[in-house]
């Protein structure tokens, strides 16, 4: 390779390593709020955020740039959907442990489980509006939460929600019509 | 979707933008610091230039050099039986040699007639 083609190919890569930082670091902080409201619990939502940014630049970072957006979102939700398993597992046993044969001079583990209202700390940094749609997303299908927050929060359109749902357009716009009509009669006479 | 819908859409979402905007100063540096390894991997993974690959290929190139010659220096054909091997590539690679092949099948017969005596 000639050095005038070789500085050329160095100075492509580095652009497109420059694309890439400024394509994270445009995403990264909604990216947390939607993982914080998906999982309700900060450090899972950023090492959810950190796994898709890794996989994102590992597996997809040579894709066309206007697919970066949709494909982090797909790697994201997938993380998600990893962390709330989790979650749930460990809900069922600190459930189990306490029961009612559980050593009552241990400590309690309910004290360290998540609290599906969030942490004192969430619930001061957010609007009140917004913590009232965090609870009535967390009563939502997964699937219907995924659409609102996409297509709402992150001004995704349909076709791009499908691609980071991996699902067809017309269940997004299901999903989504299910999520927003379910807010509508939950906040319907909330007023700030 | 009603008008209700729309308001309901348009003022969550700028609760949701006013969130993103007020994140603390620590979660915006870890998320930085996410950002940074994340692209720390990508440079780790890089393969290397041409600049780095010339002296491997090289060195490689040398080396199966002395691996060649060691071997042939342990078992190297004799001189005639290397030609004639030479010899066969060499026919084996013109067309025009297998079709006389062909023609002089009564030459061959011959050939073999005498050969078979001289051996007996």
């Amino acid at each position: 390779m000639s050095l005038g083609r070789r500085d050329e190919s160095r100075e492509t890569t580095v652009d497109w390593e420059r694309a890439l930082d400024r394509f994270l670091a445009g995403i990264e902080r909604r990216a947390f709020r939607i993982a914080c409201m998906a999982l309700r619990d900060r450090a899972e939502a950023e090492d959810a955020v950190q796994d898709a940014m890794i996989r994102l630049v590992r597996n997809y970072g040579r894709h066309p740039e206007d697919q970066w957006r949709p494909l982090f979102y797909r790697i994201l939700r997938n993380r998600i959907t990893d962390a709330q398993r989790r979650q749930k597992v460990r809900r069922a046993v600190m459930a189990w442990w306490s029961g009612p044969e559980a050593d009552e001079s241990a400590p309690d583990p309910l004290e360290s489980a998540v609290d599906p209202r969030g942490t004192p700390e969430q619930e001061l940094e957010g609007e009140e509006l917004l913590a009232r749609i965090e609870e009535v997303l967390a009563a939502l299908s997964s699937r219907q939460r995924e659409a609102f927050l996409l297509r709402n929060f992150e001004g995704f359109d349909v076709a791009q929600a499908a691609i980071a749902m991996g699902c067809s357009e017309g269940s997004v716009k299901t999903h989504y019509f299910r999520a927003m009509h379910s807010l509508q009669l939950a906040l319907g006479e909330w007023k700030p | 979707m009603n008008d209700d819908m729309r308001e309901l859409e348009r003022r969550s979402r700028a609760a949701f933008d006013e969130s993103v905007e007020s994140l603390d100063a620590e979660t915006r540096s870890r998320l930085a610091r996410a950002r940074a390894r994340a692209l720390a991997e990508l440079r780790e993974r890089r393969v290397p230039g041409p600049a780095v690959w010339v002296p491997v290929g090289a060195a490689a190139a040398a080396l199966v050099a002395a691996m060649l010659w060691q071997r042939e220096e342990s078992a190297a054909p004799p001189p005639d039986a290397a030609l004639a091997a030479f010899e066969d590539l060499d026919m084996m690679a013109g067309g025009e040699d297998f079709e006389m092949l062909h023609e002089d099948e009564g030459f061959y017969a011959w050939a073999e007639e005498q050969m078979s005596d001289g051996v007996g």
